[in-house]
């Protein structure tokens, strides 16, 4: 680009001085030309009526020093047109002047003049002819002729000028246009490069050009523009990310469908929702990704109509994921684009507390009603038949006895959870020692695991520091553990160890050589009344609270319980207690 | 000679749709089996109920992709990959209906057993199915992600499913060995396990014709292991 600019620029100078010399030397020789001729021509005028003035034969006998006087050549031409006498050349060798157009000339009007190039001189000479009147009759001419020599050296000089004009002005021309070229050429180049670099996404500072001329103000607007632009681009990106930001955090999974139904766009939420198999399900359909038939129906339902669906579908196997989607157009978009927006909401937490809660209403009442059941029934056998007999009545009042325990237990229990729901019972923290605790609580248990020969097993180290805790809460702990762990064990032992495995809590571990509980069931052992086998009946004495209540306690103390097992292999219950500061 | 392009978008939407019913059907097909051992396992006899009458949907879809591909087949006479693609579509939609009508005998099966107390724990059953399972939906993902390694590895876990089975079968040996009136639910619990055997191997077949529909290359009567020494 530089040596295109350049090259403009110098031919452009170079023409613009090679055309007003020659303009100016043109018309300058065309002036000199002019102006020699006139003086020539009056010269030869006024010498050729001088001599008219003299007699024939005095011309002729006077015609060469007449000559030398005027620098001319004198033609004396008779009224026929014959050359008489000729003061270069013999008359006899020349022909007929009749028809020379100054003697023509001077036949009409009494004077002529002529400029013609002559072969003999190799020359330019300008002719003039004067008619001899002898009263109307022509007699002869007066031919002056004179070579126009002067003219052309005049001529030669001022080409000769012209040139070395040419010479002079041509270098210093040239620097000048060279100067010009950097003086604009430089800033534009600077643009270039600036301009550019920008395209190249290079980021740059700024222009920097100081001139006040339409170069400056050029690159002070294509700052400004470029400064604007930037402005622009950020403010863009600033949204973007604000719009992504909050579009990747939130909480609903969300799916954006093209006009194709395929998958555009979605968020990281909806990938944690619906745990896809494989990662790139941009440009698929949804029922290829997320393989749900309803999800698919309520599309095409949308599809068909055009009204927002919601609806609620299920998701993968046993550990299922429960979404309530929404399906709506995106409408304002540019272009009519047609854009579906497919809105997630995880309602599986929601959805399995329903189910507790129902399940609970439903257990608590067959747990009530069970007792209850027995009571009135032996009552009413009572009242009506059995009173008589001393043994069975006797039998039927240990059996109503039992049932109303069992029923005040139940209740119990239950005041004892909703009391730890809704934080009425209050923990009386002490420091105390697991050991210490066990001593108690050991006794109580044997009964029972004696009479199934299991043997219980406890290895709690000396040195184990006091954990803070309410002593008869912790009683109740262990106590529904191992009595848990002594109802599911047939033979075997059950071991009870402490350590501080994690920091800041000591963990007791209880562990069965029991039957062992699936994992599948593991997550609602908290549940209230939830049975592992529900085909079994109620284990006499054991009212379905017994590990929900375990559980409360150990969140009442800000401790954990743990459940690890194996199917038929026994199960080990974790318990981790705070450590007192 | 050229199709012009309207035409050629029109015959990928209907390639694009035979696809995605397949995958459809293979959703149902998936819920009916969870479905199916679900009612086995929490002894749900209505929701086995439910299972066999949503096979009718089933078999309408086995129909209707059915008719769909050899209308294709005789109006585009499709070549290469697009002909490989119709005829694995044609053998999945038979494989996936089969699979329906293994989760309707696994259902009937869990009516015929609810009639009486539960012979044992279920424990490689569950596995088993969950197994099968899995293996529908990964030759599917295959399907939909032209995978040939993931198609490989559902062939492989076959022989899984197998060997649960001969294991179940020996372990209803004992049952009704011990005690003549266990024969008759063990006899029912050992239909059950055969079925989900059949199950997987229809899997197998699924991700034996992804890996001919990708490759070209049939693979459905190699066992792996001269596969892998060839």
């Amino acid at each position: 680009m530089k040596k295109r600019l350049l090259f403009k620029i110098v031919t452009g100078y170079l023409a613009i001085v090679l055309l007003t010399v020659s303009v100016m030397g043109y018309l300058t020789a065309a002036h000199l030309k002019n102006g020699l001729t006139e003086r020539t021509e009056g010269e030869l005028t006024a010498f050729g009526r001088m001599m008219s003035l003299m007699s024939l034969a005095d011309i002729q006998k006077n015609a060469l020093s007449l000559a030398r006087a005027s620098h001319s050549r004198i033609t004396l031409i008779d009224g026929t047109g014959k050359v008489v006498l000729d003061t270069d050349r013999d008359a006899v060798d020349l022909d007929n002047h009749f028809n020379r157009p100054e003697v023509r000339e001077a036949r009409i009007k009494g004077q002529g003049s002529s400029i013609r190039y002559s072969q003999t001189l190799r020359t330019d000479m300008i002719y003039f002819a004067l008619a001899l009147r002898d009263g109307d009759k022509i007699k002869g001419y007066i031919r002056l002729a004179k070579p126009l020599v002067e003219l052309q050296a005049a001529a030669a000089k001022l080409y000769k000028m012209i040139f070395q004009t040419i010479l002079i002005v041509l270098i210093p021309s040239m620097l000048i246009a060279l100067v010009f070229f950097f003086r604009i050429v430089t800033p534009i180049r600077e643009i270039e490069e600036y301009t550019r670099k920008v395209r190249e996404n290079d980021k740059q500072a700024m222009l920097m050009i100081d001139s006040d001329d339409e170069i400056g103000s050029l690159s002070r607007n294509i700052n400004y523009m470029v400064q604007f632009q930037q402005e622009k681009i950020n403010q863009l990106r600033e949204e973007k990310g604000k719009l992504e930001a909050t579009f990747a955090s939130m909480m609903e999974g969300i799916m954006v469908l093209n006009a194709e139904h395929k998958i555009e766009a979605f968020n990281n939420s909806m990938l944690n929702m619906i745990g896809v198999g494989f990662p790139d399900i941009i440009g698929k359909t949804p029922i290829e990704t997320l393989r749900s038939a309803p999800l698919q129906d309520a599309l095409d339902y949308f599809l068909e109509t055009g009204e927002p669906v919601t609806k609620e579908i299920s998701i993968g196997v046993d550990n299922r994921v429960i979404l309530e989607v929404s399906i709506s157009a995106i409408s304002g978009l540019p272009g009519d684009e047609r854009k579906i927006m497919m809105v997630f909401h995880d309602v599986t937490r929601l959805r399995k507390l329903e189910r507790i809660r129902a399940d609970f209403v439903a257990n608590v009442t067959h747990e009530l009603k069970t007792p209850l059941t027995a009571i009135i029934g032996f009552v009413e056998t009572l009242q009506e038949v059995a009173m008589n007999e001393k043994q069975t009545a006797e039998q039927f009042l240990k059996k109503i006895g039992e049932n109303a325990y069992r029923l005040n237990r139940l209740v119990n229990d239950l005041l004892i959870l909703s009391n730890l729901e809704t934080g009425e019972e209050k923990l009386e923290l002490r420091n105390i020692q697991v050991g210490d605790v066990l001593k108690d609580v050991l006794p109580v248990i044997e009964g029972a695991s004696g009479a199934k020969g299991i043997i219980i097993h406890h290895e709690i180290p000396s040195d184990l520091p006091p954990i803070s805790a309410d002593r008869e809460k912790v009683i109740q702990v262990f106590l529904n553990v191992l009595d848990n762990a002594v109802k599911f064990t047939d033979s075997g032992r059950v071991s009870i160890t402490a350590s501080v495995v994690n920091k800041g809590c000591v963990t007791v571990n209880i562990a069965d050589t029991g039957i062992g509980i699936p994992y599948s069931d593991i997550p609602r052992l908290g549940e209230r009344f939830y049975r592992v086998d529900k085909t079994r009946s109620r284990e006499p004495g054991g009212t379905g609270l017994g590990l929900s209540i375990v559980k409360h306690l150990m969140n009442a103390h800000r401790g954990r319980m743990k459940i690890e097992s194996v199917l038929g292999g026994g199960t080990t219950v974790s318990l981790d207690f705070p450590i007192s500061d | 000679m050229e199709e012009k392009p309207h035409t050629s978008i029109q015959y990928e939407r209907e390639l694009q749709e035979i696809k995605e019913n397949i995958i459809y059907m293979g959703a149902l097909v998936e819920q009916v089996i969870e479905r199916g051992i679900r009612a086995l396992l929490k002894r749900d006899s209505q929701l086995a109920r439910q299972v066999i009458a949503e096979d009718d949907q089933i078999d309408k879809l086995d129909v209707e992709i059915e008719g769909k591909c050899i209308k294709l087949l005789a109006l585009r006479q499709p070549a290469a990959i697009d002909l490989r693609f119709i005829t694995t579509a044609i053998k999945i939609n038979g494989h996936l209906e089969r699979i329906g009508d293994m989760a309707v005998n696994i259902a009937e099966k869990v009516l015929i057993l609810n009639e009486e107390p539960q012979l044992k724990p279920y424990i490689d059953i569950p596995r088993m199915a969950e197994i099968a399972r899995g293996m529908i939906k990964e030759s599917l993902d295959a399907f939909v992600t032209e995978n040939v390694d993931l198609a490989n590895k559902v062939r492989r876990e076959d022989e899984i499913v197998d060997n649960l089975n001969d294991q179940i079968f020996r372990e209803l040996l004992t049952f009704m060995m011990e005690d003549h009136r266990n024969i008759h639910r063990a006899m029912i619990i050992s239909q059950v396990s055969k079925n989900i055997e059949r199950i997987s191997d229809h899997a197998k077949g699924i991700a034996d014709m992804v890996v001919y529909m990708i490759t070209g290359k049939s693979v459905r009567h190699e066992s792996f292991t001269e596969e892998e020494t060839s």
